[in-house]
């Protein structure tokens, strides 16, 4: 039974436990029927995904060679649609409506974006151990997968989803080193990348040049952009050794927190949960994507590997920033927590994102 | 190899993220705990109300009403002009002149400045309305005093201000703050320690916009205690009607236990003026000539006249100095030393019940010579006189009652019959209060007994007469007494009697005239007595500060004694 398959529907299954926990602990409390049905929107949305998962724990992963650049232009095309057709939510433009769902299709894009790029580093065939990367020049290495990325990107960032477009950068970057490209290259890219930082300031929306400001000091607008990083860091720190108990938290409880079942999800659990519970969250998330790269190590399909990689470097990725964001180490980004946070895209596209992942065990004990 | 980087880094951000709690959560946790309590809690204190002052019939002579401040919040106001201007649109005041006080009480954005205080009811709900459209305004209510008669009995209940650094530095002990509203003279004064409200205060929980969630604990605010005074609210108001426009002093008291009934001073004062003073000045009061915050009763210090032959002559009697038969003769004057000292009529004998009737000098003069000064003194003290008397009010003068000895170590001078001569018309260095003169009278009118005159009925519903001290028996002959009550009911009874207008039909009064003279002005006015004479059941001083002769006490005290008996209070 200690099948990595398992492990990882375990460790999912509790996380997202937690997940609908503390999405009810954080609304149930709020007016309108619109919250109080909203841990049980989070609950069919689990159950879905565990349905995705064991779909695709089943569906072999070598097919989405194939699929690849259909993913990737249906990627573009949902995010060129959410320009067209996509609705206004909290001064951002992510969603798409599909009957009473809205779909987001960044969080989509990331895992597109993973696929693309493992697909682009490795070789077809299954004998071929060598990197094809390994020995190209630059404009095979970098230029073409930054500018397959790049497109997305901007899309995402034009939402504006700065969130997103950062975690496929960080992907992309994450991809270009595990996958082998020489590191003079990556070293060029984020040399280029810091350089560029003042001209993209100017392309930023003054929402975000706000946050990020804030970020770097908090008590610049502690009733305006600063006050979602102060309330959270109150919730955070004030949870104590064991937390004020599930239901109890103040900071949560009382709306003093703003998005406190999405974005600051963590900071909810942390405050009713304390300190051991947040460690123990946290290495709930470690030991997932330990089990990522350990099913990356095991698999000797160059494809398989690199998926692999990818999926565990996503979900790391959004994991960092998100709670890194919820202690006021980052700046507020809107990121959701994988597996936690509420929200139907997320959760389905982890649960994908994990399926394909125990597919590449499965169909490594195959091979 | 890269692998292997890969898992360095996220066991090296795994261990950031931990470390970012614990710092977060242990080392600057209870700065955390504390600002997440200070988010979610508020306190609201609530304040009790001062205990009300009543009457012996348990009417309110001084209770409280709600009156409101209007505050601003600047925190929740971001057009604190436009705001500004509403208020001083509803309230009819300046607004520069408002926009000067809110410059001024400027300390925070999240302190509260006290933009006007003690609004109508009326503005209130006005100011309540504006909240719709413009936040940050607050109404805070408040209980102030109320005093439905004005400034009856001002000098027995005192005032409330705003407490002065000389009370705080001697009350701090027993809780008080600064700011601290407390009583300045009075029963409000004296008795503070029981009136005074304590502060309670309701801990809730909000949310985020402030919305009470819950409430976590309360602590009532305790009323302060009621105080029940031995005063009638019909007999002082009939007193003060009488006394009105003349600086002076009247008190009724009960001859046997020495309940005060009424007691008025004037000039007086309304307290009212101390609860809303942007109303009224204040410093026209304090800075008045006539000291109308004194309460001439018990700290107006005069020369008691012939009121103080009454204790010449139970000092004679007792000290068998003089007998019932004793006679002198007043040629309308007499010379004592080197020295002519005049009576105010021309009498002819004179024994003691005629000489009390007529309030005649002459018979004194030599009366006291024969006594003694040293007697006069110490009978004067017997009769309370040189000390407080005990009353439950604040700042009771003691007065003084002079003595040979007293004279040689303090004035280097010898004590010569001149000086007993004055003494014993109650002229010279004597001095007494009103309160102590009712206390002298009350001896005659019960027998024998010096009381304590008191004002304190009950606190809180408790009866604390019994707490008073017991009159004490002077242990005069009874025939002493008896023979100065007669003389005292014949001052008023009899033909040349020198309170002959307060014979009047319908009670039978007994009393003693007192003309003071004063190196300027009109002479100050006594008189003292007590009625019914068979059975007294009050006994009044009327001291009228340059009121002329005894007689304008007399007219005075048959008025008061008149509506009394038509108001059916006798």
């Amino acid at each position: 039974m200690k099948s990595p398959f398992f492990l990882i529907l375990i460790i999912t299954l509790i996380i997202a436990s937690i997940g609908i926990l503390s999405i009810y602990s954080s609304t149930y409390q709020k007016e309108g029927k619109l919250w109080q049905v909203i841990y049980q929107r989070q609950i069919f949305w689990v159950i879905l995904g565990l349905a995705l998962f064991l779909i695709m724990s089943n569906f072999n992963y070598r097919r989405l060679w194939d699929l690849t650049f259909f993913l990737y232009a249906l990627a573009l095309f949902l995010l060129i649609l959410v320009f067209v057709l996509g609705i206004i939510r909290l001064g951002a433009q992510r969603w798409l409506r599909l009957g009473w769902f809205n779909f987001q299709p960044s969080e989509l894009t990331k895992l597109v974006m993973v696929i693309f790029l493992a697909r682009y580093f490795s070789r077809q065939s299954v004998d071929s151990f060598s990197m094809l990367v390994n020995n190209s020049g630059i404009s095979r290495s970098l230029i073409l997968p930054f500018i397959f990325t790049a497109i997305p990107m901007v899309l995402i960032m034009e939402q504006p989803d700065l969130g997103s477009a950062a975690t496929i950068l960080f992907i992309l970057i994450a991809m270009l080193y595990l996958c082998g490209v020489r590191l003079r290259y990556i070293i060029i890219t984020l040399l280029v990348g810091i350089l560029s930082l003042p001209i993209l300031w100017h392309f930023l929306r003054d929402y975000q040049k706000e946050r990020l400001t804030v970020f770097l000091n908090p008590n610049i607008d502690p009733l305006g952009a600063g006050y979602t990083i102060i309330q959270a860091k109150i919730a955070i720190g004030s949870g104590g050794l064991f937390g004020k108990g599930w239901l109890s938290g103040t900071q949560s409880q009382l709306h003093f927190l703003p998005e406190s079942h999405t974005d600051f999800i963590f900071a909810t659990f942390a405050e009713e949960w304390g300190f051991l519970g947040s460690v123990a969250l946290l290495l709930l998330y470690y030991f997932l994507i330990r089990q990522g790269i350990a099913i990356s190590q095991r698999t000797s399909d160059h494809f398989g590997k690199s998926l692999a990689l990818g999926i565990s470097v996503m979900l790391g990725i959004q994991i960092f920033i998100n709670i890194a964001m919820n202690m006021g180490l980052a700046p507020v980004v809107g990121l959701p927590l994988p597996l936690m946070s509420y929200g139907g895209s997320s959760i389905l596209v982890t649960f994908i994102s994990l399926g394909i992942l125990a597919n590449i065990d499965k169909t490594r004990n195959v091979f | 190899m890269r692998i292997k980087i890969l898992s360095f880094i996220l066991a090296s951000i795994l261990l950031l993220l931990i470390l970012g709690i614990l710092n977060l959560n242990v080392f600057q946790g209870s700065k955390y705990r504390g600002l997440s309590k200070k988010n979610y809690v508020r306190l609201l204190p609530q304040i009790g109300a001062r205990g009300r002052i009543l009457d012996r019939n348990n009417n309110i002579i001084a209770d409280n009403k709600l009156c409101y401040d209007v505050m601003i919040l600047p925190r929740e106001t971001s057009e604190a002009d436009k705001v500004l201007m509403n208020i001083s649109r509803i309230l009819g005041r300046d607004f520069g002149e408002l926009k000067d006080i809110f410059k001024k009480g400027y300390i925070a954005p999240f302190a509260p400045i006290a933009i006007a205080q003690n609004i109508d009811v009326a503005e209130a709900i006005a100011l309540e309305e504006l909240k719709f459209g413009l936040s940050g305004i607050v109404i805070q209510p408040r209980p102030v005093r109320r005093y439905p008669y004005g400034s009856l009995a001002c000098h027995a209940l005192g005032y409330l201000s705003e407490i002065d650094r000389w009370r705080l530095t001697k009350l701090e002990d027993y809780g008080y703050k600064t700011k601290d509203i407390v009583g300045f003279g009075g029963v409000e004064e004296k008795y503070d320690y029981y009136l005074r409200q304590e502060e309670g205060g309701l801990s809730v929980e909000v949310d985020h916009r402030g919305k009470l969630m819950s409430v976590l604990a309360l602590r009532p605010p305790q009323s302060g205690k009621d105080i029940e005074l031995t005063l009638d609210l019909k007999a002082q108001q009939i007193v003060e009607q009488n006394l009105v426009d003349r600086n002076g002093s009247v008190i009724i008291m009960d001859p046997y236990t020495g309940e005060i009934i009424a007691m008025a001073s004037f000039p007086n004062f309304n307290p009212a003026v101390f609860v809303d003073k942007s109303k009224f000045s204040i410093g026209n009061l304090f800075d008045n000539s006539e000291a109308p915050f004194i309460n001439r009763a018990i700290t107006g210090v005069y020369p008691a006249g012939s009121v103080f032959k009454l204790i010449v002559a139970a000092a004679g009697l007792e000290t068998g100095k003089i007998n019932t038969v004793k006679t002198f003769l007043c040629p309308g004057s007499t010379k004592i030393g080197n020295m002519e000292f005049a009576c105010w009529d021309t009498h002819g004998p004179q024994n003691l019940f005629a000489a009390i009737t007529h309030s005649c000098n002459v018979f004194f003069y030599r009366s006291g010579l024969l006594i003694g000064a040293q007697a006069i003194h110490d009978y004067a003290l017997k009769f309370g006189l040189s000390k407080p008397t005990g009353i439950n009010l604040p700042y009771e003068a003691s007065g003084f009652v002079p003595s040979p000895l007293w004279k040689r170590i303090y004035r280097f001078k010898n004590w010569f019959d001149g000086d007993t001569a004055n003494l014993s018309i109650g002229q010279g260095d004597l001095l007494v209060t009103p309160i102590q003169m009712i206390r002298m009278t009350a001896v005659f009118a019960n027998r024998g007994s010096l009381v304590t005159p008191y004002i304190i009925k009950a606190i809180d519903g408790q009866d604390i007469s019994l707490a008073q001290q017991k009159s004490l028996n002077l242990h005069f002959n009874l025939s002493t007494i008896d023979y100065i009550r007669q003389a005292m009911r014949n001052a008023v009874q009899g033909l040349g009697g020198t309170a002959h207008v307060l014979s009047i039909p319908d009670v039978s009064v007994a009393g003693k005239t007192g003309t003071v003279q004063v190196p300027r002005g009109q002479p100050h006015a006594w008189f003292v007595g007590f009625f019914p004479y068979k059975k007294p059941r009050f006994v009044i001083c009327v001291f009228l500060e340059h009121g002329g002769s005894g007689q304008a006490s007399c007219l005075l005290a048959k008025q008061i004694i008149e509506i009394m008996v038509k108001e059916g209070l006798i």
